[in-house]
C-alpha cells in the first residue's frame, strides 16, 4: 500500500454543516466523522453588549482522504463554508500511517 | 509514537475497554462523535425495512464512539488487532481505525516527555 492519506479536521460554523456535507457529497467524498467542539481565534471569543462568550459552538468533520483529493475537498470546503466574517473556522491537514476497515480488516480507505 | 484513532459502534465501548486493558493498554480517550461511511447514513422507512436503493438517507449522521490512544510504535499491530477482534460483527458500520503520527508526548502532572509520558 503506497499511496499516502491525510487526514483533514474542519472546524466550521455548525450552520454550515449541512452545505459543506451536501457539497462533499456531490463531489463523491461521502464519509465523515461529525463532533461538536468549542472553540475560539485569535478574536478570544465574541463580545455582544456587556456580555463575553469566550466559547463558541463549532463542528469539527473528520475527513480521511487520499493524497490527491486533498486539494480539491480543501476547496469544496472553503466555498461553502465562507462567510466572510470572524469565525468561518480552520482546516488542518495531518498525515495517516494506515486505515483499516474494521468489518473487513482491510487497510486503506 | 503513534496514535490510534478508533471510530467504533456505540455499544462496543464496554467489550472494548475490556479488552484494551487486558491487552494492557488502559489509556484511551473516549469522544462521543456522529460518523458515516460510504452508504451515506440509514436508511430506515417507518416500518424498520432497510431500503439501500432508495435515494435521501433517512439518519445521516450515525451516533459513534472516537476513541484516541497514543502508544509506542512497537504497540500498534497489538492495538490496532485487539480493536478490530472485538468491534468486527461482519456488517455494516462496523467503523474504521486510523493511525497517524504524534510527535511527543507531554504528562502535565510531572513534565515527563515522550515515551515516559505515556
Amino acid at each position: 500500500m503506497g499511496d499516502v492519506m491525510q487526514m483533514i479536521r474542519a472546524i466550521i460554523r455548525p450552520e454550515k454543516v449541512d452545505e459543506v456535507v451536501d457539497s462533499l457529497d456531490n463531489g463523491g467524498f461521502c464519509a465523515f466523522t461529525r463532533i461538536d467542539v468549542f472553540g475560539r481565534g485569535r478574536q478570544k471569543g465574541i463580545q455582544i453588549g456587556p456580555t463575553v462568550y469566550d466559547e463558541l459552538a463549532k463542528v469539527m468533520l473528520l475527513i480521511a482522504a487520499n493524497d490527491e483529493d486533498t486539494d480539491e475537498i480543501i476547496g469544496i470546503i472553503e466555498d461553502n463554508a465562507r462567510t466572510g466574517s470572524f469565525g468561518d473556522g480552520k482546516i488542518f491537514i495531518s498525515p495517516i500511517d494506515e486505515a483499516y476497515t474494521i468489518r473487513t480488516g482491510e487497510r486503506g480507505l | 509514537m503513534r496514535e490510534v484513532t478508533a471510530v467504533i459502534r456505540m455499544n462496543k465501548i464496554q467489550a472494548t475497554k475490556e479488552a484494551l486493558a487486558e491487552a494492557g493498554y488502559s489509556c484511551l480517550t473516549a469522544t462521543l462523535a456522529y460518523g458515516r461511511g460510504k452508504q451515506k447514513g440509514l436508511y430506515i422507512n417507518p416500518l424498520g425495512n432497510v431500503k439501500p436503493d432508495s435515494k435521501k438517507a433517512a439518519i445521516r449522521f450515525i451516533p459513534k464512539r472516537m476513541l484516541n490512544i497514543v502508544v509506542d510504535d512497537e504497540s500498534v499491530s497489538e492495538v490496532v488487532e485487539t480493536l478490530m477482534r472485538v468491534n468486527r460483527t461482519g456488517m455494516i458500520g462496523d467503523g474504521r481505525i486510523f493511525v497517524c503520527p504524534m510527535n511527543d508526548a507531554v504528562r502535565i502532572r510531572t513534565g515527563e516527555r515522550g515515551d515516559d509520558a505515556l
